[in-house]
């Protein structure tokens, strides 16, 4: 009772304290999309692309900034830092890593980083003004990493709104996910095509800012 | 293989502050005992369990964990007052270590969890009898 208290309080707060400039959060499970986006998202206004991306799990094992980017929509200019987040992960095998072609020194170094990478992702949760959630819409939606991911974002009353990314796949299935998480905005899209990418900013637009 | 599971009660975990949760829970992990708690964890405890879980990660012996919860929270004022009063958040939560758990799975109606033992092929067979009707 007290939490949904503090939540309604921190809500309005948030109204009250709109920012010219949103620092925005990339949270998800591993290999769901977050840097792929962040690119998308940095070359449409930016130009340029920040991140590296890959199959291998962990490619993004330290927090990413970009910074000062102004998009412009319908409803006008919409301007946010951008942080991209390790991916949040229980789990961290080095073996995982070997199948990829890594030597045993390799694979472990980047489990270490992997490890530091996931720690560093939900401290900065106490740090972004909003969230993007990025859910890989060919998987399960119910897994209990994305239920704490979204769980921590309800409870510290951050607004967020899930991405159903990668629709450009025949196997995806993005109406799971909003029928799994029916309480929030749920945008497919798909980052590698650019597929429903103008909603997304129109998204944020409407419901972050 | 022995397979060691640990109920812990809600009484015994609202003594607890949510620090000296995580760590109860992450030591029995550690020994590869499967830990089902008579709570649901918070968002914040899960999340603090995550953490300490990637602290603890080494190359040789532990890999992290699989974890469910399964939240049956009270929806109405009165469940809601009940639940602020007792201190105690309804549902269950399982975590145990990747050693021993492949993947816990939400179905339609219920909960799966799958594991990793090694049972010896004689036993298989015993078991595949018995399930026939056999001896």
């Amino acid at each position: 009772m007290l939490g949904e208290l503090k939540k309604s309080l921190q809500k309005l707060l948030r109204i009250f304290k709109r920012k010219k400039q949103i620092q925005l959060g990339f949270y998800g499970p591993v290999n769901a999309g977050k840097t792929t986006l962040a690119n998308r998202i940095s070359l449409d206004w930016l130009g340029k692309e920040v991140g590296t991306v890959s199959e291998v799990p962990h490619e993004t094992r330290a927090v990413q900034k970009i910074e000062n980017i102004v998009v412009t929509t319908n409803n006008g200019e919409l301007r946010m830092n951008i942080v991209d987040m390790p991916g949040i992960a229980t789990q961290v095998d080095y073996k995982s890593f070997k199948a990829f072609g890594m030597s045993e020194e390799e694979a472990k170094a980047r489990a270490r980083e992997a490890t530091k990478g996931v720690i560093e992702a939900i401290k900065w949760l106490d740090n972004v003004d909003a969230v993007l959630v990025v859910l890989d819409s060919t998987q399960d939606p119910y897994t209990q990493v994305n239920v704490t991911i979204i769980g921590n974002l309800e409870a510290r009353g951050i607004p967020m709104i899930i991405v159903a990314n990668k629709i450009d796949l025949p196997e995806a299935q993005p109406e799971s996910i909003a029928s799994a998480f029916p309480q929030h905005v749920v945008v497919p899209i798909s980052a590698a095509t650019g597929e429903n990418i103008e909603k997304l900013y129109e998204a944020i637009q409407k419901h972050l800012t | 293989m022995e397979v060691q599971l640990d109920f812990v009660s809600a009484e015994t975990l609202a003594r607890k502050g949510s620090a000296e949760k995580i760590s109860f829970i992450l030591d029995k992990i550690k020994r590869n005992i499967i830990v089902v708690l008579e709570e649901a964890l918070e968002p914040r405890e899960e999340a603090e369990l995550i953490e300490a879980t990637m602290r603890e990660i080494d190359a040789e012996e532990f890999h992290g964990i699989e974890f469910y919860r399964i939240d049956s929270r009270a929806r109405g004022l009165r469940e809601k007052i009940a639940e602020y009063i007792s201190g105690r958040r309804h549902g269950l939560t399982i975590v145990g270590p990747t050693r021993l758990i492949e993947a816990i799975k939400r179905e339609p109606d219920y909960i799966s969890m799958l594991m990793k033992v090694d049972i010896p092929l004689e036993e298989k067979k015993r078991g595949r009898k018995k399930r026939k009707g056999g001896k």
